[in-house]
């Protein structure tokens, strides 16, 4: 991996940016290194109920994950490639706490030809108090048929 | 809380309005779910909404806006055909996707597979043009009490 870590993040923030759903959540890259990112949602009244709050972000958690293991492939490619989720399962381990903001540690852990393979965890404190679990696969495309605008976007110039 | 809950879910299934349920949990109004009961059935729908986009080249839905859309789609009927109806808590959630999800209109339906005393497993499908071509399906387990 020739990328720095600088460069990395810029991909991952740019990537963000082009999600018009991810601007809607809000969502923020909080670090980038080769293979990994780690994406933070921050603490938002909007996505908590009065009336059941047994329940806070329902389905949300599933979105942060899924962004986050898809950035997580673009820490792993020299080349942005569009690269679509093929499948992903996600484990609930604990209720997040309202007052505190969500992290999704992301790493893509294999490479091949035709599948990136991604494990995440979504924590508040430390990883080692995991709220979910995800494992995820992504399905590569074929050479030259990412979108060059798209891919000169997210690749940036620094 | 499951006072409300039951009265909301009565007076949903009395009116045939169940908006106000869905409104309850904050992401779904967010992402814009819809429901509509056909008898016995009930159809989810997630209207087309630009700000449900992931990939702004196909356009195309993010794929985890359609995960969760399954993922409340099995929480609301699970909810809606419990005797007393609780919010159930997701224990797991798995999605396969087969088809680009485009910047149209989608509909879900949950299958209860089996409904346990304290635990219910699921399966949903998503499709757009039509359902015999889903472009995801997933299944799920909640713990009901």
């Amino acid at each position: 991996m020739n990328l720095t870590d600088m460069e990395l993040k810029g991909r991952c923030q740019r990537f963000l940016e082009a999600q018009p759903h991810m601007r809607k959540l809000g969502l923020k890259v909080v670090s980038a290194c080769p293979y990994q990112v780690v994406i933070e949602l921050p603490v938002q009244d909007t996505l908590f109920s009065c009336e059941v709050n047994t329940y806070l972000h329902g389905g949300v958690l599933t979105t942060m994950v899924d962004h986050a293991s898809s950035a997580a492939t673009l820490c792993a490619l020299e080349e942005y490639e569009l690269c679509p989720t093929l499948d992903l399962r996600i484990d609930h381990m604990a209720r997040p706490a309202q007052d505190m903001p969500l992290f999704v540690e992301a790493e893509c852990y294999r490479i091949t030809r035709s599948v990136l393979f991604t494990r995440a965890t979504v924590y508040q404190l430390t990883t080692e108090q995991p709220i979910a679990y995800a494992i995820s696969t992504f399905m590569r495309p074929d050479k030259g048929t990412t979108d060059p605008a798209f891919k000169a976007l997210i690749e940036g110039t620094d | 809380m499951t006072v409300v809950l039951h009265d909301l879910v009565a007076k949903a299934h009395e009116e045939g309005e169940y908006q106000p349920l869905i409104d309850l949990i904050p992401y779904a109004s967010i992402i814009g779910v819809e429901c509509q009961r056909y008898g016995e059935e009930i159809v989810f729908r997630l209207p087309r909404n630009s700000d449900n986009i992931g990939n702004p080249t196909i356009p195309a839905l993010h794929g985890g806006v359609i995960a969760s859309f399954m993922e409340l789609t099995a929480v609301f009927q699970l909810m809606l055909q419990l005797n007393t109806p609780a919010l159930p808590k997701i224990v797991d959630f798995s999605v396969d996707y087969m088809r680009a999800g485009l910047d149209k209109d989608t509909f879900a339906i949950c299958e209860v597979e089996r409904q346990g005393r304290r635990v219910s497993n699921c399966s949903v499908i998503a499709w757009q043009d039509r359902k015999r071509q889903p472009i995801a399906s997933a299944r799920a387990h909640f713990l009901m009490s």
